[in-house]
């Protein structure tokens, strides 16, 4: 019993609840880093480091944060992985870290990372919570990957640098430029709710209650909750 | 003369060229949240603005004669991020006391505002592109501007999807991305416009 | 006490999270350093093909000149200077290598905020350039800030390699020369000097300098700067012969009074429009000169307003010294007529040997002008002496 539910953490963040395709979180580094294969993922791999780290410790303390400053203590908890990650990147992976640039730093407001704070590690246990940060942090990276892929072989012909044969020669540099990236998004929506039928997009519209930051800063979005043992 | 032509220079390229919103995917929550009708994107948009002159006015020196002088430039991030909130905390306070009436037309946007990207992201480029004090300042208002500029004009856009017949799966957001990428697309136009204007 | 819990458990966090930081960035901050000079020294090679082992120089222990913001020395004996300098609106930010015989081996621009793009090939038309040849390389026409800016800034990165290698070099202005030759002459005036218009004939003299203080003159005579107090007496210790020359030529500086005189009387060229006469005879006259786009007794410079000077002539009309003290010409052009090198031509001129003087090619008709004006002081003094 103890075993599937593990098992259902892990899954949810990578399908049902796609932070990027279902949950519509983290739009902003999705955008920006989905023009390359490479930056997409080094972008997913290094905020899946930091989910699962912030996770980790912040349900570690869950009990000591009392819960009128546990916010800023989770700004503080998340920007210091935030740079962290960015400090072992600059060293070990100088490359990535040009091509990521500003995007490295604001991984702290990236609205996933906040919302699995508030919404998960704050109520579970450190288990739950890493599960939680693993399968997130993998749906994340999927999803910024599934997106790179579309807008790099179309638009530039390439596969994480690689030459694509025929894809070279016709590629259209719309889909590597910034309103490529909101039409590719906006497509690639449409066709998860075709599969779908319609049922996994929760939010039709994209509005502030739906926001986890912003039920954060408001104490509201109940709606999103996800309850331990759901 | 160079000074006045280079601040003009960094304020419409922030404007029109380098857009948070729609060149660089900066504060994209609000963007599409924020965008259904026109006064609430005038809304969000002056609190946007307000707030990130605030934070520059606040970070800038800090960086420059606290976290430079003691070595601690890697503390920026957490600095930053805890200025803006503090900040934000701090106007909120500020109206809802002394001025009520601005409070209820910007408070209901301004806790949204610290987790904003657009905000952490201008503090930390204008540290990055070594600007001057006054160039900061000049760069936020840019952005900030830049912000409500394309909030003002999604809203007008988002109005006529909204009497639209558009496809069963397209309905809502897929929708609403598909139009941002066309505005995005015409702010393209402006590219090397500054730069002629300047040259 | 909720309160306290508050605050307590932020600090706690953090200062946890700091401690955390501070440790991680002793692991990454040499690695991260080591990244970046493994990237310079790439970068730097780029200029300097055939250095390499570059190390960073002091250079606040040099005197150097002030576009200079790095310099590194390679172990073959060459250097690598990198410059910051201003070109049409923007700074650029420069790099050039020079080997150990102070040749440019390579310049480029890193960053700059140019619209036109030379600043990224103008470095190739450097290489191989000395010290001594650099200044014949020619700037690009619609590019002439950005250019002249790079070539001087990569001038100055020559001189800072000989400066490096222990050698000297003048990178004072030609201002600042003058002025320190200035004040050596005549320390008592500390520093502040102003030009004296010659309104006498002086001998072996080509200009005079005046202390703001009131101390004294300098006259320069031959390259040599000889001081004189305001008495007239000789400061400067200088040969005999020279000696006597020069304090006859400061009595005449000490007594010298200008008085105007009353022109209405006399039928002036339109040219002169105020006449002074000197204690000892000489004549000084202001002119107003036609510039660019004459037309009858109009004045058609760029401004509608016509160029000022002064000129002053001996009783038997020989010119001892002109001077531009207005122009609106357009700039780069006409406006050359304010050099000293096209004004002092005039100095000791005679009727007779005046159309010797060369206009300057490109402006002719602002020159003319000038000619013209100043010529007619020849005139001038005839009537003024009566021997029309």
């Amino acid at each position: 019993m103890k075993k599937t539910n593990y098992w259902k953490i892990l899954i949810t963040g990578l399908l049902k609840e796609n932070p990027v395709f279902v949950l519509i979180l983290g739009t902003c580094p999705t955008l920006a880093m989905s023009n390359s294969v490479t930056s997409a993922v080094g972008m997913g791999l290094a905020a899946t480091a930091v989910l699962i780290c912030s996770n980790a410790v912040i349900s570690l303390f869950r009990k000591f944060i009392p819960d009128a400053v546990r916010i800023p203590c989770y700004i503080v908890v998340i920007a210091g992985f935030v740079t962290l990650v960015e400090m072992f990147i600059h060293a070990y992976l100088p490359e990535l870290y040009k091509s990521l640039g500003v995007y490295l730093a604001l991984i702290t407001v990236n609205c996933i990372i906040l919302g699995r704070a508030e919404m998960f590690a704050g109520k579970n246990t450190v288990g739950k919570s890493v599960l939680d940060g693993i399968g997130m942090g993998i749906g994340f990276t999927l999803a910024l990957l599934a997106m790179a892929t579309v807008r790099e072989v179309i638009g530039a012909g390439t596969f994480a640098g690689i030459e694509i044969p025929f894809m070279i020669d016709h590629k259209i540099e719309f889909f590597v430029k910034a309103p490529g990236g909101l039409m590719v998004y906006g497509l690639l929506i449409a066709l998860v709710n075709v599969i779908t039928k319609g049922r996994a997009i929760k939010k039709k519209e994209f509005n502030c209650a739906g926001c986890p930051s912003a039920g954060v800063c408001n104490g509201g979005c109940k709606a999103n909750e996800v309850k331990e043992g759901e | 003369m160079d000074t006045f032509k280079t601040l003009a220079a960094i304020l419409l390229t922030s404007v029109l060229v380098n857009n948070y919103v729609l060149r660089q995917f900066l504060g994209i929550c609000p963007f599409l949240g924020v965008s259904k009708k026109l006064n609430q994107a005038v809304g969000m948009g002056v609190a946007v603005t307000f707030v990130m002159l605030l934070a520059t006015a606040v970070t800038w020196p800090i960086q420059m004669f606290v976290l430079n002088n003691l070595g601690l430039e890697y503390m920026q991030t957490i600095v930053f991020i805890l200025i803006i909130a503090a900040l934000v905390q701090f106007v909120e306070i500020f109206l809802k006391k002394f001025i009520p009436s601005l409070h209820k037309s910007l408070g209901v946007y301004l806790p949204l505002i610290t987790t904003n990207c657009a905000v952490l992201g201008v503090t930390i480029n204008n540290i990055k592109d070594s600007y001057g004090f006054g160039e900061s300042m000049i760069s936020s208002l840019g952005c900030g501007l830049g912000f409500m500029l394309a909030m003002v004009l999604f809203s007008g856009v988002r109005s006529r999807i909204d009497e639209s017949d558009i496809p069963e799966h397209f309905k809502g957001l897929p929708a609403t991305l598909v139009a941002a990428s066309f505005v995005s697309l015409a702010f393209y136009g402006f590219e090397g416009v500054v730069d002629n204007l300047f040259a | 006490m909720k309160y306290f819990k508050s605050v307590i458990a932020l600090t706690v966090i953090c200062a946890l999270v700091a401690v955390l930081l501070a440790l991680t960035n002793s692991i990454t901050a040499p690695i991260i350093e080591e990244n970046a000079s493994a990237a310079a020294n790439e970068a730097l090679l780029v200029v300097y093909p055939d250095g390499g082992d570059f190390t960073q120089l002091d250079i606040s222990t040099y005197e150097l000149p002030a576009t200079v913001t790095d310099a590194y020395s390679a172990s073959n004996g060459g250097y690598v200077v990198k410059l910051l300098t201003s070109g049409y609106g923007a700074n650029m930010v420069l790099m050039c290598g020079i080997d150990g015989n102070g040749t440019v081996t390579g310049a480029t621009c890193l960053s700059s905020g140019e619209t036109l793009g030379y600043e990224k090939t103008y470095g190739d038309s450097l290489k191989g350039k000395t010290v001594t040849d650099i200044d014949a390389v020619e700037t690009i026409s619609g590019a002439t800030m950005t250019t002249a800016g790079y070539k001087n800034a990569v001038k100055d990165a020559l001189n800072a390699t000989i400066i490096l290698g222990g050698g000297s070099v003048d990178i004072r202005s030609e201002e600042e020369i003058l002025n320190d030759n200035l004040s050596e002459a005549l320390p008592a005036a500390e520093g502040k000097f102003v030009s004296w218009f010659m309104v006498e004939s002086l001998e072996n003299v080509s200009a005079v300098y005046e202390a703001e203080n009131g101390t004294g003159y300098v006259l320069v005579s031959d390259e040599e700067f000889i001081a004189i107090d305001k008495t007239g007496a000789v400061l400067s210790t200088v040969a005999d012969d020279i000696k006597v020359t020069m304090e006859a030529n400061a009595q005449l500086i000490t007594n010298s009074s200008i008085e105007e005189i009353d022109i209405s009387g006399y039928d002036m060229p339109s040219q002169v429009k105020k006449a002074y006469k000197t204690a000892s005879g000489n004549y000084v006259f202001e002119l107003a000169a036609n510039g660019f786009g004459i037309n009858g007794d109009q004045y058609y410079s760029p401004s509608g307003k016509p160029i000022e000077l002064k000129a002053s002539v001996t009783n038997d009309g020989k010119i001892i010294a002109v001077l531009t003290t207005a122009q609106y010409e357009t700039d780069g052009i006409g406006s050359a007529c304010a050099d000293a090198s096209f004004y002092t031509q005039f100095n000791g001129k005679v009727e007779a040997d005046y159309s010797e003087i060369e206009g300057i090619s490109g402006a002719t008709i602002t020159t003319n002008g000038y000619k013209t004006a100043v010529s007619k002081v020849f005139e001038a003094v005839k009537l003024l002496e009566g021997v029309a």
